[in-house]
């Protein structure tokens, strides 16, 4: 593995009110690397997605995105440094087709004006001819082109958890956050999503980091393994080390 | 054709104002952002038109005003408009729902008390004697500004909403947080489409300064908001159709209930007086009908959805990767 740090979190702490949502975690992860972040419900997997993406700022502590310091960036700056996400729950455009929606996640890499776009003046109708094709063929890839003008509220859950990855990969990421991405699917289906995971990372030269209860998912999936509980790290390290370490054994089925 | 015209041409005037008014308020309503303001920046652009005509472009006293001139003054309402919009909308915007409605509510009703009260904008009087290019009674002729308005905002929403800056608008009503996950930057683009709303009003204003002939505090208040929010409502919020059908159609019915319904040979006359003083009670029952039967409007762009194939057929991927069907991951 490359010792190049793509994420750094820096002992970050959020609090609402008196409760410790993440409690002064640190933890990096290398570029390549498929992290799974894991712990009971409430240990605060989702707060800290939504810490490191802008969306929830930090009481304290640090974060640096290729070494540059995103602690107070806003989401949207966030995304455009090529952090991409998706939402455990699914935050679909709903009454826009499943091509919108992965059309919109294309805004970054597209810079028509409201004129250009207006009259059809260079470059917006070749930027909308390349969006149109590009969204296609993310489609495509997550299996979904034959479905393309449906509206996206009309999908099924994990049709729709697929529609949300196509969109997050439309942005270009580096560093790509998946909240739950198995959640709701079955065990065969669960076993496909690993493959396109690890495929998906090879493609576009991905880090990702995913939350997931499924611990067999994560143990075959993941090169390294953080465990919350209570907000604190309570673990980091291989799959193997992780699964035998005492501290995540109690956390998980009590003492 | 001659008696059509003597009747309705200053209603069909309205309606093509009415739909750029309604387009005004569909324009930040397409970023999610319900905004009342449209009543306000209508009301600028017809003191900007009413200033420029009776203080600046004053070399026609009796004669035809030229009609480019009025064309000039629209731009500048525009323009103005639109500065106003960018004072107002950079902080206000940062409320949402029902609280940016009310804070725009408070703009117009701010302008309102503020033209009243300045004598250079004619306090409660307000500024009369805006010059006409025509003469005729119903000035049936200001189509030849109004309808250029309208089609031209109708095709500027309609390709707005097909380009990458509508499809952030839409991004923004759909689901901000998503759309800020994907690059899009909310503040700008929701000031963007309230700015662009408020051009529409600002020159729609301008125009209707110089039919109306006079400008005062009354043009451009709270219910006109109303009003507006009923023709985007009524015609339907998800297509740029809606709103100019609804404007149409509002503007419309009163007169039609006025002068043909009511006056149908041998109607009961009890019932002809109800439908002559009463219209706007009808009226109003007709808008509460027809949320309750069509609550996405009259028109929706299922409307016009044919089933398609993808408009373009997928490329392979680029590398190798193992593709999934559906249902199967």
């Amino acid at each position: 593995m490359s010792a190049e740090t793509v994420l750094e979190v820096r002992n970050i702490t959020r609090r609402f009110g008196g409760l410790y949502a993440v409690d002064n975690v640190s933890f990096e992860v290398q570029r390549g690397e498929i992290f799974g972040l894991i712990g009971p419900n409430g240990a605060g997997k989702t707060t800290l997605f939504n810490v490191i993406t802008g969306m929830t700022p930090p009481t304290h502590g640090e974060l640096f995105y290729e070494g540059k310091n995103i602690t107070n960036k806003r989401p949207h700056e966030i995304a455009k440094l090529g952090v991409g996400r998706t939402f455990q729950n699914i935050r679909l455009f709903g009454t826009l087709t499943a091509l919108e929606n992965v059309m919109i996640a294309r805004h970054i890499h597209t810079k028509s004006s409201v004129m250009a776009g207006v009259l059809g003046l260079p470059p917006a109708p070749q930027e909308e001819r390349a969006v149109r094709q590009r969204a296609m063929q993310l489609l495509e890839l997550v299996g979904l082109a034959d479905a393309a003008e449906t509206q996206a509220r009309n999908f099924s859950y994990g049709d729709q958890r697929r529609l949300e990855i196509a969109r997050a990969l439309a942005l270009e990421p580096k560093l790509l956050l998946l909240d739950e991405p198995a959640a709701g699917m079955n065990q065969n289906e669960k076993g496909v999503l690993s493959g396109f995971i690890r495929s998906v990372r090879e493609q576009f030269d991905l880090t990702i980091v995913l939350i997931e209860h499924h611990v067999p998912l994560v143990m075959g999936l993941c090169d390294r393994i953080a465990v919350l509980n209570f907000g604190q790290l309570i673990a980091l390290g291989a799959p193997e080390a992780v699964q035998n370490d005492p501290a995540v054994i109690e956390a998980y089925l009590g003492d | 054709m001659e008696g059509f015209l003597s009747t309705y041409g200053a209603a069909i005037v309205q309606m093509a104002l009415a739909g750029v008014l309604a387009l005004s308020l569909y324009l930040p309503l397409m970023a999610g952002q319900l905004s009342l303001a449209s009543p306000g920046f209508y009301a600028v652009g017809g003191y900007v038109a009413a200033l420029l005509s009776t203080q600046v472009f004053t070399g026609y006293p009796n004669g035809a005003y030229p009609i480019p001139l009025i064309a000039l003054e629209m731009v500048v309402a525009g323009a103005i408009s639109a500065l106003f919009a960018l004072i107002i909308g950079i902080p206000s915007l940062r409320l949402r729902g029902i609280y940016l409605a009310l804070a725009t509510i408070a703009f117009v009703e701010v302008l309102r008390v503020f033209a009243l009260n300045q004598p250079w904008l004619g306090g409660a009087v307000g500024i009369y004697n805006i010059p006409q290019p025509f003469f005729s009674a119903t000035r049936v002729e200001y189509l030849v500004l109004a309808l250029p308005l309208l089609v031209g905002a109708a095709l500027f929403v309609a390709r707005l909403e097909r380009s990458r800056i509508g499809r952030a608008f839409v991004a923004l009503r759909e689901d901000e947080l998503a759309a800020s996950a994907v690059g899009i930057r909310p503040t700008y683009y929701k000031v963007l489409a309230f700015t662009l709303g408020a051009i529409l009003a600002g020159m729609a204003g301008a125009l209707n300064a110089h039919i109306l002939n006079t400008w005062n505090a009354r043009q451009g208040t709270f219910d006109l908001a109303i009003l507006i929010l009923a023709y985007v409502l009524v015609g339907g919020s998800r297509t740029f159709l809606g709103p100019i059908i609804g404007g149409a159609f509002l503007v419309a019915l009163p007169e039609i209930i006025l002068r043909e319904v009511a006056g149908t040979p041998g109607l009961n006359p009890a019932i002809a007086a109800f439908l002559r003083d009463g219209r706007l009670i009808l009226f109003g029952v007709l808008i509460a009908v027809s949320v309750f039967f069509f609550p996405y409007g009259l028109i929706t762009p299922n409307l016009f959805k044919r089933r398609r194939k993808p408009p373009v057929a997928p490329l392979e991927a680029t590398k190798a990767t193992p593709k999934v069907s559906r249902g199967e991951l």
